[in-house]
Formats: C-alpha cells, structure tokens, sequence
C-alpha cells in the first residue's frame, strides 16, 4: 500500500511530529493538525522543502467541537485524504480524588470522543473507495490498569478496543487499521501533563523515530496492534496473561516510584 | 445487610440498574433514582418505599447532556440526604459498523458510557475521599475483555469502565472508599431490544438474570472485590480470553454471531 495524501494530528511534537517526517521521507503529501499554526508551518515548510511533498496546515483544538468539524470535513474532502493518523492526545497526573470533573471529562473528550470521530468519518470515507489507512496511537497503558493515570489508561483501553474491532469490521475491504501502543517514548508529553517520571529506568525509554517507523510499517502492512521494542512487546504481552490483581499492583509501583514531589 | 445508607444509581427505570435499586432498597439502603423517564421511575419509587420502607428520590436527567451530568454531579456531593454510594449503571449500545453508522447516535453513546461515568466516578471520589467512607460501583460488561466488531464504541466504552474503576480502586486503597467493576454477560434487560441488537440466538445457559447480577455487584461493592464477574461461564470465559491470541479474540463474538445463526 502507498498513501498519497495523510492528515496527521497533534504533529507539532513528540510520536505525531515523528510520524509526520517518517510518512514525508516515503513521500506522503501531509495534512498536519495541532493547536499552534506557527509551529505546523514551522514543520510544513521544513518537510516540503526536503522531500518536495506537499503540506497542508490546519489548525484546530480537537476539544472544541467547531475545530474537530473542520477537520472531520477535511477527511472527507478534496485533495483526496487516504491516511488518518488519530495521534494527539494528552492524560492529567494524579489520581481521581483531587482532581476536578472537568479536567478528566477534556481527556476524554481528546483521547476518545475525537478519536471516535475521526475514526468514523475515515472508516466511511475509506471504505466508500476500498482504499486508506487509520492508525491510532494508544498505549502501553492500554494492557493494564495504572493507578495515578486513571482516565488516561482508561482512554488508552477504549483506543486499543475500538481499533481491534475496526480492523475487523474493515478487513478485506482495502482499508488498513492498526493501533501503535509505544512504552514510555521521549517527547514534551510528560512534561506537559506534569507527569512525574523520575522512577522510570532510562533503558525503557523508546525513541520517537523509532516508534514512528514501527506505526508507519505496521498500517502499512495492515496489522491490527503495533507494540515497538523487544521489551515492551513482553510487557503488552505479560499483562494480557497476568490476573489484574496481579497488574494493578505493578503499575501502582511504578506510578509512586515517579511521584517524589 | 449493608453499610452504606444511601444508593443514587443511573439509569435505575430499567433492567440492572432497576434490580441494584432494589437489591440496595431491599438491605435497608435509601436510593435516588436517575433517569430520564421520570414516570417510570415514580412507579419504581413507590413500589420500593412500599415494600421495604426507605426514601426513594425520583430524580429525572438525562446523563448524554452536559447539563444532566451537572445536576447529577451536584446531586451526588450534596451535604443534604448525602449519597455514600454511586452506581454508574446507564448505558446503550449501538449496534452497526463503524463505518455505517449515524455519528451523531455515536457520540450519545460514548457521552454516556464513557463521558458520565467518567465525571460521577470522579465526583464520587473527591467526596467520598473527604468523609473516609463510600462505595462507587460501575457497571462494565465482559465486552470489556475482548473487541466486538459490530459493537465497537460499546466494547470500547466498556474496557474504558474496567480499566477507570480498576485503577481507581487502587487508588482508594486505605481511604474507606470501594470500588468495583461488574462485567456481566448477556443480561435480560431492554438494551437489546433498543440497540436493536438480535440476539434471539443466543444459547440460553449464556443468559444471565439482572437480580442474580445485581446481588453480585452490590455484594462485590460491601467486600470492596475489584472485578465481579457473574455466572461461572462467564467467569471461565473471562479467563480464557487472556489465554487466547488477540487474532482470534477479537473473532471470537462474530463467530458466536455465525455459530448461533445469525
């Protein structure tokens, strides 16, 4: 499969930004999405410029409904769009009792209600033309429950669920999904959300190129879940097998090991 | 009987949410009732205030509206006739393809399943947290174990529940709060019939009835299990499905689908 034209969002930084230049060095056209125009731009013009591709730059806050309706629109437009990369999104630190209503029900209007949506309009789109690719990025955190990062592994479920049953709902059909659930991958992202990971080994940190290439191979080549590196690969797998009991326990660990405040 | 005093459970006009209201009237606990069908509610709160003697509150509001989850939310930390257990039982479910589906009815379903859930469980938390003590019991499915194309934001929703109310009971280890997940099978209630999902083929010792799974969840929430998987078939299947590869996991309810001649 060779996409033509993928729109891509929160690609202003981290594992989007990563699969942006990954899918312009095969020489995708790119329709970039985030919040802040001037660094898209920044991005576009570095990309056009190096790999004589094309770059759209749309700017949108997905939680704001209007926003999310333009880009949906954009999906189902011209110049034909073949790829979705459903790839931003963002999870508050610390546990639920403490926290506030508001600032949960944003990470879930991002991680999920978005994602469903542009999810649904590239199955529709797609499927009408027997021919696309949606990648979703989950988690490792889909596989287990993490204390501390309720909501967000929650998300994470719901993305890797939807995904599994996308992919068979499209199977046969010339349109490819796949859900890429990286480790813990150097970006702004925990920063951003204040997310405390001192206590997380240096050796399971994963590169975002790395798991921007391992995405881009995986939609390619229609697998349904991506896990990068050998490691995490057995971890994703460990906890599948564990009793939850058993998981919640380890992932509560390493969630306090991080929290030295 | 129980320890808790007063129950609020959504979507309390039918099927299990209906049976936990009655489970916890029938221990002695008072209940508000959450819905949006306030005449069927009524009938409920008169049935329960009859037969076991406890304050019954009708309260009306629809939880896939931003303003009905506020009232609710206001609802449940209120200092008066204070609430000391949540069950985040309403739910619906679509049943069509991803791609061929209104997204509209879509987002109603991931706003109740997911979005509610999500700020009640919250809400309930921070509140229950500050008085050392309460119950938040959340109503999941075993769709929560494995994908169910065909049923895909219901599957997904589902894990979200399992895996929010997994964490959070970690999280309120020590604090005197509970927190449990129920995953029941397919339960006699009207989501079927209104998600228009047939499932008239489906084998009868795979059916559940909603007041055996109501007694389990309310029984799972007094000894604060994590997960509460009713019936023993279920349960085994449950365990099977972390055994089983994810290719065939995920074929697993369309090839029951075929099997019973859908």
């Amino acid at each position: 499969m060779q996409l033509q034209r993928a729109l891509v969002t929160g690609a202003s930084s981290g594992i989007g930004r990563a699969i942006a230049v990954e899918l312009a060095a095969r020489g995708t056209d790119l329709v970039l999405v985030a919040r802040s125009e001037a660094r898209l731009k920044e991005l576009g013009d570095e990309l056009a410029g190096r790999h004589g591709i094309d770059v759209e730059v749309l700017p949108a806050d997905l939680t704001l409904p209007d926003d999310l309706g333009r880009v949906e629109q954009r999906i189902a437009d011209q110049p034909v769009v073949d790829g979705v990369v459903n790839n931003a999104g963002w999870g508050p630190y610390g546990n639920l009792a403490g926290s506030d209503a508001a600032t949960e029900a944003d990470c879930v209007q991002l991680n999920v209600t978005a994602l469903t949506r542009l999810s649904q309009v590239a199955a529709q789109t797609f499927n009408a033309r027997r021919h696309g690719a949606i990648l979703n990025v989950s988690s490792l955190s889909a596989f287990q429950p993490f204390p501390g990062h309720a909501t967000y592994a929650a998300t994470k479920a719901f993305v890797n669920s939807l995904t599994e049953s996308l992919h068979e709902e499209l199977l046969g059909t010339g349109v490819h999904v796949t859900a890429l659930c990286p480790g813990y991958t150097r970006t702004e992202f925990h920063d951003r959300a204040d997310w405390d990971t001192g206590g997380v080994p240096s050796a399971a940190w994963g590169r975002a190129e790395d798991v921007a290439r391992a995405g881009v191979d995986g939609v390619l080549a229609n697998r349904a879940i991506v896990i990068p590196g050998a490691a995490n690969r057995a971890l994703g797998n460990l906890s599948r097998v564990l009793p939850s009991t058993v998981s919640r326990k380890v992932t509560k660990l390493l969630a306090t090991r991080g929290d030295r405040h | 009987m129980s320890k808790y005093r007063r129950a609020l459970v959504t979507g309390a006009s039918s099927g299990i949410g209906t049976e936990i209201a009655r489970e916890y009237a029938k221990r002695g606990v008072d209940v508000v009732l959450v819905a949006r069908r306030e005449d069927r509610l009524k009938v409920l709160a008169d049935e329960l205030t009859d037969e076991f003697d406890v304050d019954a509150e009708v309260f009306v509001a629809d939880l896939t509206t931003e303003e009905g989850r506020l009232v609710t939310e206001q609802r449940l930390v209120a200092e008066a006739k204070p609430v000391d257990v949540l069950v985040n039982n309403a739910g619906m479910v679509v049943d069509e393809e991803l791609a061929d589906s209104d997204p509209e009815v879509r987002i109603m379903e991931v706003e109740l399943n997911v979005v509610a859930v999500t700020r009640l469980a919250t809400c309930a938390a921070s509140t229950f947290k500050a008085r050392g003590r309460g119950g938040i019991l959340n109503v999941s499915s075993v769709t929560a174990f494995w994908p169910v194309p065909g049923n895909a934001t219901y599957a997904a929703g589902k894990a979200f529940v399992l895996s929010l109310s997994e964490s959070l009971h970690v999280e309120m280890e020590g604090t005197g709060v509970s927190v449990t997940a129920v995953c029941p099978g397919f339960t006699r209630t009207e989501i079927f019939d209104r998600g228009g999902v047939d499932v008239s083929n489906v084998p009868s010792p795979m059916w559940l009835d909603a007041h055996d799974v109501a007694r389990a969840a309310v029984d799972g929430l007094e000894s604060n299990d994590a997960v509460v998987t009713p019936g023993s078939l279920w349960q085994a299947m449950r365990m099977a499905s972390r055994l089983t590869p994810p290719p065939l996991a995920r074929r697993m309810t369309p090839a029951i689908k075929r099997l019973s001649g859908q």
